[in-house]
């Protein structure tokens, strides 16, 4: 820490080095692009080879190699396909379901993150270990005493039990993400809301939210993707076809006789996308350094 | 505005004891000064005034009324921490406008998008605009009102921290050391404009400093605090003039106090030779007695006739208006320089340029009826003993 200040100049010059990861080098623009260019066909490949096979031919599939380039001209028959099912249905709610997942796991999460990381009481380490007890058994063996609970309470065939279940199974992994992010940030930030008048709730959603926002983030992905691709308890808990998820609706067209691979495809490419636009949304939040600045050293 | 108390208050954090039995009465609109070395406990005696850390035994008392168990908000004070302790996520402006955007949306402010919204409403409303401003011209941070903690320097900072802290109109102001990475220009200007904020409010100040310019120039009283203990709670002039003992004698004062052991025989002190006239009102033991003397009530000359101590010059700093001068006492006086004083060498301030040089033989003469007279087991002043143990504090060797 500088006692004196620095020029402007000279300060913003040296915020700039402090940016750059030490070790990091130089690579020149059109090298730079073309690794970019690399690792967009790597991670991109798959969902294009999705679309291709949705619109290939059933002879290409089963028969010679697949080609290239999709045959565009298969999109009306496949429009016939998914449409004789009820997959915008399926994935409404999937979205309800993982979001519902999401909201309330993160809810939980932030606040049992924060009596973990600042409240001394008995049985602190016990309780943040046992979080995981869900953790610790195979969810298929979980299966069977859930469905009987959920039986009696009368939480079956709805999206609101298959919610809880969800959350009871993210949650620990977002808690113990966002404690490790309270941890990090200097308790004195907290003092200091207590003093400007902040009463306890305030301080966590004013001033604590904003700074554990990429964790909140991170943890948003995870719980998302888990309540989005979430198949076993969905399959067991939801019988009527029109409450089920898209994974669950997904499997269906899996028959036991024959699949249907293009149409498979083009569900799961449908499935795919809304997963995709919401990470893109939130992935630009997932920046540290936030805390950076606020107190000495 | 309110009357603060301190009652036996102590400290311990697991086995270590940081503060003991620490007491004091700060009246309304003292500016008290909590100074002492680093680790001395000041910064856990002032988080214990404001409620952020609990006393463990004893009372904190504001206007008679007895506040142990209230918060910060309740207790209602401003506090500039040690560390800054900004709001990263949020600007200068924002930061500095904070406490009373809050204010102003007491009822909804735990619903947390509707609280972010009206934290932007009133902290672009005009009346808090205008504080803002106020405060941030005064501290000179118009320029970064935009930048957000992460972009400044450690002393923009502390002056935001400090900013966040005056624009507050609370019961009291509690400052940790607000001003340590300020350069000295900066410093010297901020501390006028914290004294004539506190001549304007009227307000208690709590100010805790390791650096004594600060505090003799700032306190109407100060606490000097040693190891968590008080040794001596006085006005800057009585704690410059009359230091409760050999510790406070050694921290005020720059060089510090100059501290021999003297003989003392039939109610006179003997140094090196020099019989000392008896201080007035004050019976020496036969024995020895630490005698203490500032650089500015001793002269040098090179007259080596005249009745002193004779010694030669070893150093010579010339700090412009002044000159400090190191002298050797010549050994032959047998003098006993007390422990830790400065490359064992008696201090002297003499105003101007002198024409000494090092290596010159000189006389040093006193200022006999200036000097102080310390108890040479226990380190206590003993014209103001009876005063100390008045006030139930722990008499304690430097
Ligand atoms: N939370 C804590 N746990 C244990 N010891 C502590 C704690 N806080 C402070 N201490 C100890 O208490 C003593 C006094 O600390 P304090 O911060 O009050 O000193 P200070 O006078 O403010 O020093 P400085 O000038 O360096 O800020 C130190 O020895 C410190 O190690
Ligand atoms: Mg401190």
């Amino acid at each position: 820490m500088t006692t004196k200040e620095a020029p402007p100049v000279l300060r913003t010059a040296a915020h700039k080095r402090r940016l750059k990861a030490p070790g990091t080098r130089n690579f020149s623009k059109p090298v730079r692009y073309l690794m970019l260019a690399a690792l967009v066909l790597f991670s991109g490949f798959p969902l294009y080879w999705m679309l291709n096979t949705a619109l290939s031919q059933d002879s290409e599939l089963y028969g010679q190699a697949q080609g290239w380039w999709p045959h565009w001209e298969r999109l009306a028959d496949l429009g016939d396909v998914i449409g004789s099912v009820p997959i915008f249905k399926w994935l409404t709610n999937s979205m309800v379901i993982a979001g519902g997942t999401t909201l309330l796991s993160l809810i939980f999460a932030v606040l049992a993150g924060y009596a973990l990381s600042r409240f001394k009481f008995h049985g602190k380490g016990a309780a943040g270990f046992l979080l995981f007890a869900t953790q610790m058994l195979p969810e298929a063996l979980l299966v069977v005493p859930i469905y009987a609970l959920f039986a009696s309470l009368g939480l079956l065939n709805g999206m609101g039990g298959l919610i809880l279940a969800n959350v009871a199974f993210t949650m620990p992994v977002s808690v113990w993400i966002i404690k490790g992010a309270i941890d990090a940030i200097p308790y004195e930030i907290e003092e200091a809301a207590a003093v400007d008048g902040c009463p306890r709730v305030t301080i966590l959603s004013l001033v604590l939210t904003p700074l554990i926002l990429p964790s909140i983030a991170a943890a948003a992905v995870i719980n998302f993707f888990d309540g989005w691709n979430e198949f076993l308890l969905a399959k067991t808990f939801i019988a009527e076809r029109d409450l089920w998820p898209a994974s669950v609706g997904l499997a269906s067209f899996i028959g036991q006789y024959l699949t249907s691979l293009n149409s498979v495809m083009a569900a799961a490419l449908l499935f795919t996308l809304p997963a995709l636009v919401f990470f893109l949304l939130v992935q630009r939040r997932i920046v540290s350094g936030l805390t950076a600045g606020s107190v000495k050293g | 505005m309110a009357k603060l108390s301190l009652r036996n208050i102590s400290k311990r954090f697991g086995d270590t004891q940081v503060i003991h039995d620490f007491s004091a009465d700060v009246d309304n609109g003292e500016f008290l000064v909590l100074l002492g070395a680093s680790g001395s406990g000041k910064s856990t005696l002032l988080r214990i005034i404001a409620g952020l850390t609990d006393a463990s035994a004893g009372d904190v008392i504001f206007d008679n009324l007895r506040v142990n168990r209230q918060s910060p908000r309740e207790r209602d004070v401003a506090f500039v921490f040690q560390s800054y302790a900004l709001y990263p996520h949020l600007t200068v402006r924002e930061n500095i406008a904070f406490p009373l955007a809050l204010d102003k949306f007491k009822a909804w402010h735990h619903i947390p998008g509707v609280s972010a919204i009206a934290r932007r409403i009133f902290g672009s409303s005009k009346d808090i605009a205008e504080q803002v401003a106020g405060v941030s011209s005064m501290l000179e941070l118009d320029d970064y009102a935009n930048r957000k903690p992460g972009g400044l320097s450690g002393g923009q900072r502390q002056r935001v921290a400090l900013a966040r802290a005056l624009i507050r109109n609370p019961s009291m102001f509690l400052l940790d050391e607000p001003l340590s990475n300020l350069d000295a220009k900066l410093r010297a200007e901020l501390r006028g404009e914290i004294v004539r904020l506190h001549k304007l409010t009227g307000k208690t100040f709590v100010y805790v400093t390791h650096d004594q310019v600060e505090a003799m120039t700032m306190a109407t009283q100060i606490v000097i605090l040693h190891n968590g203990i008080v040794q001596q709670h006085a006005t800057p002039q009585e704690i410059y003039t009359r230091p409760a003992n050999t510790y406070v004698a050694r921290f005020i004062g720059s060089p510090p106090m100059n501290l021999m052991t003297a003989a003392v025989a039939d109610g006179y002190a003997t140094l090196g030779g020099l019989r000392l006239p008896a201080p007035e009102g004050l019976v020496l033991r036969t024995g020895t007695v630490t005698l203490g003397l500032r650089p500015e009530h001793l002269t040098v000359s090179a007259d080596v006739g005249r009745p002193g101590l004779a010694g030669t010059v070893r150093r010579i700093e010339d700090l412009g208006a002044d000159t400090l001068i190191g002298v050797q006492p010549d050994p032959a006086l047998d003098l006993k320089l007390w422990e830790l004083n400065q490359d064992d060498l008696i201090w002297i301030r003499q105003t101007g340029q002198t024409r000494l040089m090092a290596g010159d033989q000189c006389t040093v003469s006193l200022e006999a009826r200036m000097a102080s007279y310390f108890d040479s087991d226990t380190g206590v002043n003993l014209a103001s003993s009876d005063q100390i143990s008045d006030a139930g504090m722990l008499p304690l060797r430097g």
